[in-house]
C-alpha cells in the first residue's frame, strides 16, 4: 500500500504539471478508487466509467487540493460525488424509460458483473446506505476513521457511531445465521 | 461473534473485488497528460474566510450607509459591542464552514442544517438578551419590510461570496448553497442591526432572525439547481463522448 506522504508529494507535483507524477498517482490511487466503485454494487463496466469520470473531475479541480492536507479523503470525496451523480442520472434515465418497458420488473441499474463480491453485498444487506458506505471505506478501501470522516463530510464521532451501529446489526445477523451456515456460505 | 471475527469476515469478503486493468490506468494517465499544465492551489482557508468576512462587512455597511445608520445610533455601547461582536463570530464560523464545504476532503464541524440551527439559536439568545421591549406595533407590516430588506442585502453578499470562492468545488452543492445562504443572511441581519431602529423584541426575534433561514433556503435552492444542471450537462457530455 502506497504511503500517504508519498501520495501528498505526487499530488503536489501533479499540480506543478509533472507528467511522471500523474502516471504514478493514477497507478497508485486508481486501483483504490476502482475497488471503492466495485464495492458499491457497480458492474465492471460501470466501475470503468466511474473511474474515468472521477479522474476527469479530479483533473478539473486539482487546484482545490491544499498541499499538506490528507490526500486520500480529497480523492474519495470527489469519487463519492461522481458516484452519487452517476446513480442520480441512472435513476432519472430509468424513471423516464420505465413506462416504455413492457416488463414491470426491469432492473433499476445496469446488470451487475457476476464475478463481483456478492459475499460482501449479502453481508452488508441489512445495513443502511450510509452504514454500508462507511463499512466499505473502512474495511475494503482500508481508510482510517479520520479519512472516512473527511471523505463523507461527517465528524469522526458520527462515523464511529455509524460503525458501532453497523457492527451491532452485522453481529446480530451473523449470530442468527449460525456458524455452520456461515462456513457453508464462505462467511467465516 | 467477536468484533475481530467480524473484521476478518468483512476483509475476506471485500478482498474478492476484481482489480482494475492497467491498460485503463494507462489510458487515463495519457488523457490527463494531454491537457496537463501547472495550477495554483487555492489560498489557505483562513485567507478565504477573511475575504468572506470582509465582503459581508462591506456589503452590510454599504447598504446601511445608503439606508441610514438609525439602529446603531440608537443602540447603547454595550449592546453595540455585544451584538456586533457576536455577529462577527457567527460570520467567521459560517465563512469557515463554507470554505471547508468547497475544499473536498476537509474536516467538517457542522452539517448545513446544524450550522443553520446554531446560528438561529445563537441569534435568538443574543437578541433576547439585548432587546427587552415586548410591544408589537405594526408587527407584520414592519416585519415584512425588514425581512425583504435583509434578504435583498443578502443577495449581493452571496454573489460576492460566490465570486471569492468560485475556484472551489462543492462535493455537496445543496449543503454549500445552504451555508452560503446562511452566511449571506448574517450579512443581512448585520445590515438590519445597523439600520433598523425598531427595538421591539418580537420584531427583532422573528423578522430579523428570519432573514437567515430565508436566505439559507434560497441558497439551498440555488445549490439544488446547480446540482441538477451539472448532472444534466455531465449526462449530455457523456452522450457526446459516446458513453
Amino acid at each position: 500500500m502506497q504511503a500517504s506522504g508519498n501520495l501528498d508529494t505526487l499530488m503536489a507535483r501533479y499540480q506543478a504539471g509533472d507528467a511522471a507524477a500523474v502516471k504514478a498517482l493514477v497507478h497508485a490511487v486508481g486501483p483504490r478508487l476502482y475497488r471503492f466503485f466495485m464495492a458499491q454494487s457497480a458492474s465492471r463496466r460501470d466501475a470503468d466509467d466511474l473511474l474515468q469520470e472521477t479522474w476527469l473531475r479530479i483533473h478539473r479541480v486539482r487546484h482545490t487540493y491544499r498541499p499538506g492536507e490528507p490526500v486520500l479523503p480529497w480523492f474519495y470525496a470527489i469519487a463519492r460525488r461522481v458516484r452519487i451523480d452517476h446513480y442520480r442520472r441512472a435513476s432519472r434515465t430509468t424513471a423516464r424509460e420505465r413506462p416504455l418497458e413492457e416488463a414491470s420488473d426491469v432492473a433499476a441499474m445496469p446488470p451487475r458483473d457476476e464475478t463481483h463480491a456478492d459475499d460482501l453485498e449479502t453481508l452488508l444487506a441489512p445495513l443502511s446506505d450510509g452504514q454500508r458506505e462507511i463499512i466499505r471505506m473502512l474495511k475494503v478501501a482500508g481508510m482510517s476513521l479520520e479519512e472516512v470522516a473527511r471523505a463523507t463530510s461527517c465528524s469522526v464521532g458520527s462515523v464511529k457511531q455509524k460503525v458501532h451501529r453497523a457492527y451491532r446489526k452485522l453481529r446480530d445477523k451473523m449470530n442468527a445465521i449460525g456458524p455452520n451456515r456461515r462456513s457453508s456460505r464462505g462467511l467465516s | 461473534m467477536t468484533t475481530e471475527e467480524l473484521d476478518n469476515v468483512l476483509q475476506k469478503a471485500g478482498g474478492a473485488t476484481p482489480e482494475v486493468e492497467s491498460a485503463l490506468l494507462e489510458r487515463i494517465a495519457d488523457s490527463i497528460n494531454e491537457s496537463l499544465r501547472p495550477v495554483r492551489p487555492l489560498p489557505p482557508p483562513w485567507v478565504l474566510t477573511c475575504g468572506l468576512a470582509l465582503a459581508c462587512a462591506v456589503v452590510a455597511v454599504a447598504a446601511a450607509a445608503r439606508a441610514g445608520f438609525y439602529g446603531v445610533e440608537k443602540l447603547g455601547l454595550w449592546e453595540r459591542a455585544l451584538i456586533f461582536s457576536a455577529l462577527g463570530i457567527l460570520v467567521w464560523i459560517a465563512g469557515k464552514e463554507l470554505v471547508r464545504q468547497l475544499i473536498p476532503g476537509s474536516r467538517q464541524n457542522f452539517s448545513g442544517i446544524a450550522l443553520l440551527a446554531t446560528i438561529s439559536a445563537s441569534l435568538l439568545a443574543l437578541f433576547a438578551l439585548a432587546f427587552r421591549d415586548y410591544r408589537t406595533d405594526h408587527f407584520v407590516s414592519a416585519g415584512i419590510a425588514c425581512l425583504l430588506t435583509g434578504v435583498l442585502v443578502a443577495i449581493p453578499a452571496a454573489l460576492l461570496s460566490w465570486l471569492l470562492l468560485r475556484r472551489g468545488f462543492a462535493v455537496n452543492s445543496v449543503a454549500a448553497g445552504l451555508m452560503g445562504g446562511a452566511l449571506a443572511g448574517l450579512c443581512g441581519v448585520t445590515m438590519l442591526e445597523l439600520h433598523c431602529a425598531n427595538f421591539e423584541a418580537p420584531h427583532v426575534l422573528v423578522w430579523h432572525i428570519a432573514v437567515v433561514p430565508m436566505s439559507a433556503l434560497l441558497g439551498a435552492l440555488a445549490g439544488w439547481a446547480v446540482q441538477v444542471t451539472s448532472t444534466h450537462f455531465a449526462r449530455s457530455s457523456g452522450r457526446a463522448s459516446g458513453k
